[in-house]
């Protein structure tokens, strides 16, 4: 007997708004049906009548927890279209934010993935060795998460040599945990008992439907833009390409673990050898009519910004497209023939972004908005408030 | 004088107000162990330690708004959760808690009422069904059956292990049980296999992480208990919490040799002999994650009925060669 | 395989069928063809250079007349992008989604945000705007204006 369930758009498995309708026979799905265009900004028809300047702060709000790189891919694009080139220090701050944000987004990850199988042990774990991450952010930048860090042709705060050495500390600490989480992940049999198996996107599939970062990394698709295409200084970096070969939710949380591992490394060689120097150059009001493509590997993956000018201080165009929309071919494919159980674990393990993957335009979107919407960026600032709160409790000693 | 007292005991003790008590007390025991072992540190604002939490918790729920689907059967729909909390405290009534009679060391003390106890333990399951039928929502229907396919697992494996005790003491009455244990400790060890199993049995009967499927909170939204809120829902938790109580209740007098030593005395051992299980609870609870129901099912047949059917052996043996 | 590779493929295999080869910036390709040549050069670049399979984005942009398309794909060590023009007036175009699945949710989007017509694509159902939004409206056209329409709660109050 078949019959309709809605998961969504208000669910408590999705932290954002998206509605899947699944068409299942008992306890295994047949068929799904993707609808987006709840969380729809209009960001594209906004950037086209901002200046340069104001387009960072725009491309920053496009999501809470990639936020700095959206704002990455962004600058870059534009400093290659103003022909500017940021100082080596800058770049390198740049990348530290960058590097710090993706170890704050994979330990993210792993909590959720954990919530969802039900092991909420593992995700109070990963959420308190967030907190390591986020107090680092928030004394380079000032905030736990939008940092504000990018200004076309550098960056906007220096760190001092106290503060490496803090997060030198901090990524020590971290270094150690994520190991006992890769125990733990890798040999808790009622955890593993959930993700072996679950999800399977064949290698033919993740190239046909185009799938990108650790989802179809962990496919065995060896497709990573800091190694196949990388800006600046990147191929400096001593970093692997993390592959798996299980194409289920247990490789792609071996392969988050294991970027985890190569993200300390970067940090670390990005702390011990920064340059001295500048920080930013300044850049120019107008560009002139040149066209470029930016591509980033967020967190979730491959971030490409397609920035096109006029002559003017306002972009021609700016297209956005976040990874987690090219995942959703491919998150349809591993939903067929799965059981219901497993509905969240496989819609997390593409760590869907939905605020990421609808920004093209709608200047009225509240019609369908009127609801009771809780975006991934609320819940975030939310939890920043109460951490602001925190500490008249009582000293807790850092790092936790 | 004896009706008076009666009711005295029906509603204060070992009856309504006690269990009543004692289980927001068990229940604010298993969130602080479960919390502390996260890491975090559970309730400690309401009361002194958070002791007032889940009665606080409570009487929250109480005073919402209850709401009725509209296609719902009303009248079934509003007798479950009553009709649950019943069965509930008329099992916990079973249990040889000291009853100021000197004669008896249960309220309600029969031969065979261990079989009944068991039965009633295994109504509020029903009940949860008959709950998530009538609430006519699509997540509802799916936790009702992953309620009932869940039952075909476990019922029999904690139905053998529970009853192998039994059969080494040669009574079916749990007083009786008691007694035997309490002047033959040594003879608690061969059923340790069988302690382990029921240990496991009880907490899927209680739903509790790992079987906590049926109301899988990022799954289904709230599977069995979806649509029910206010007052109903919170005569359904303080039934989960008082089924833990008794469940822990029936585990001590059988596996752990009952409480013996008249009010007070017995009283200590009670509490102390229930919160060891529960401590074994939620411990289980907070280091495993959640299995599919295809995967409990599996695993009940396979790894604990056996186990069961082994212990049962185990005592038959001990019962031939010593006594 | 590297840029001058792929430029002498494109110049010499797509030679009269492509315009405009442009190699600005280190790993960035760009060039445009024809709406009736993009299916056969789009097939011949896949399988001519090793890890082609890879469409990131389709952008549209609004050029007053007519409407360019870029087509960015990427590869193992960079992107090469596809330009291509149609008239505003007759916006029609075949979809590579036979080519390349993964393309569909992108030209839903073209669709639905241009107007643009899309032969033979799979889903031909609106990506974004919802199933209540007036017809005709294109929001990322360069002309659009929108004047909204009141607001009515279903089952509320007037």
């Amino acid at each position: 007997m078949k019959f309709q369930i809605p998961i969504g758009p208000q669910h408590p498995a999705l932290k954002e708004p998206i509605s899947l309708r699944m068409t299942v026979e008992g306890e295994v799905i047949r068929d799904v049906d993707i609808r987006l265009g709840y969380n729809h900004r209009g960001l594209e028809k906004l950037a086209e009548q901002r200046n340069w300047t104001q387009n960072i702060y725009l491309t920053e709000r496009i999501c809470g927890i990639c936020s700095h790189s959206h704002t990455t891919c962004y600058v870059q694009g534009v400093e290659k279209l103003m022909e500017i080139e940021p100082p080596r220090r800058g770049v390198y701050i740049r990348y530290l934010v960058s590097e710090l944000e993706r170890i704050h987004s994979h330990l993210l990850w792993l909590g959720i993935a954990g919530h969802e199988a039900g092991f909420d042990s593992f995700f109070m774990y990963t959420w308190r060795d967030r907190e390591v991450v986020m107090d680092l952010l928030e004394m380079i930048s000032g905030n736990r998460v939008h940092y504000a860090m990018n200004t076309i042709g550098g960056v906007r705060r220096d760190v001092d040599t106290a503060l490496i050495q803090k997060i030198l500390d901090g990524i020590k600490i971290l270094r150690e945990r994520s190991e006992f989480y890769f125990k733990i992940g890798a040999n808790e049999p009622t955890f593993v008992g959930r993700l072996a198996g679950v999800g399977y996107l064949s290698k033919e599939n993740a190239l046909a439907l185009c799938a990108v970062g650790p989802t179809a990394r962990a496919s065995g698709v060896a497709r990573d833009v800091r190694k196949n295409d990388p800006h600046a200084f990147y191929d400096e970096m001593p970093f692997d390409l993390i592959t798996a070969d299980s194409c289920d939710v247990l490789g792609r949380t071996v392969v988050r673990i294991k970027e985890l591992m190569e993200s300390y490394k970067i940090c670390e060689h990005l702390l011990k050898t920064l340059p001295s120097g500048d920080i930013a150059v300044k850049a120019p009001k107008k560009a002139k009519p040149n066209e470029f493509v930016s591509r980033y590997e967020a967190p979730r993956g491959e971030n490409i910004h397609y920035i096109k000018s006029n002559g003017t201080d306002k972009p021609e165009r700016l297209k956005v497209r976040a990874p987690t929309l090219a995942n959703y071919p491919a998150t349809i494919e591993m939903l067929r023939n799965g059981f219901i159980a497993d509905i969240p674990l496989i819609f997390a393990a593409i760590d869907p972004c939905i605020c990421c993957a609808e920004r093209t335009v709608e200047l009225v979107n509240a019609r369908s908005g009127e609801e009771s919407v809780v975006r991934f960026s609320d819940l975030r600032t939310l939890a920043a408030k109460r951490a602001s709160n925190r500490t008249a409790k009582g000293n807790v000693p850092w790092p936790l | 004088m004896a009706a008076l007292k009666t009711v005295v005991y029906l509603l204060v003790y070992p009856g309504l107000i006690f269990l009543f008590v004692y289980s927001t007390f068990a229940e604010w025991f298993d969130r602080k162990v479960y919390a502390r072992l996260q890491n975090r540190m559970g309730p400690t604002h309401t009361g002194r330690f958070g002791l007032l939490q889940p009665i606080a918790d409570f009487v929250k729920l109480l005073s919402k708004e209850d709401i009725v689907p509209d296609r719902a059967d009303k009248k079934l729909f509003s007798a479950l959760p009553v009709v649950g909390l019943a069965v509930v405290i008329t099992a916990g009534l079973l249990l040889p808690v000291w009853y100021f009679d000197g004669s008896a060391t249960a309220m309600v003390s029969f031969p065979g009422d261990i079989i009944i106890l068991l039965y009633l333990l295994s109504v509020p399951t029903l009940i949860c069904f008959l709950a998530a039928w009538s609430s006519t929502n699509v997540f509802s229907t799916i936790g009702g059956t992953r309620v009932l396919t869940m039952l075909f697992g476990y019922e029999v494996p904690l139905f053998m292990s529970v009853l192998s005790p039994a059969i080494l003491a040669n009574s079916w009455q749990l007083s009786d049980i008691a007694h035997f244990y309490q002047h033959k400790p040594l003879l608690l060890l061969p059923n340790l296999i069988g302690f382990v199993v029921a240990l496991i049995c009880v907490q899927a009967k209680l739903e509790r992480t790992p079987f906590d499927i049926p109301h899988a909170e990022t799954e289904i939204v709230g599977g069995t208990f979806t649509e029910y809120s206010g007052k109903k829902l919170g005569f359904f938790r303080l039934m989960t919490d008082i089924e833990m109580v008794v469940s822990s209740g029936l585990l001590a007098t059988v596996f752990l040799g009952g409480f013996p030593g008249g009010l007070w005395l017995g009283l200590l051992n009670y509490v102390v002999k229930t919160l060891f299980i529960i401590f074994l609870l939620s411990a289980m609870r907070a280091m495993t994650s959640r299995i599919r129901v295809d995967q409990v099912v599996n695993f009940a047949w396979k790894y604990l009925a056996p186990l069961a059917v082994l212990q049962l052996l185990i005592v038959i043996l001990v019962k031939g060669l010593l006594l | 395989m590297n840029d001058e590779q792929i430029l002498e493929i494109i110049n010499t295999r797509f030679a009269g069928r492509v315009r405009d080869v442009s190699h600005p910036h280190a790993r960035r390709i760009f060039f445009a063809a024809d709406p009736k040549d993009l299916p056969a050069v789009i097939a011949g670049l896949k399988e001519a250079v090793p890890g082609m399979w890879y469409i990131a984005t389709i952008s549209g942009v609004d050029l007053g007349e007519t409407f360019e398309i870029v087509y960015h794909f990427g590869h193992d060590n960079g992107a090469v992008n596809i330009k291509t023009r149609v008239p505003k007036a007759a916006p029609h175009i075949e979809s590579i989604t036979s080519i390349i699945p993964g393309a569909v949710l992108y030209e839903r989007e073209l669709q639905d945000m241009f107007g643009m017509t899309i032969e033979r694509i799979p889903d031909p159902r609106p990506l974004i705007t919802p199933e209540d939004w007036p017809a005709g409206n294109f929001p990322l056209r360069k002309d659009w204006t929108f004047e909204r329409v009141p607001e009515v709660i279903p089952g509320g109050k007037k």
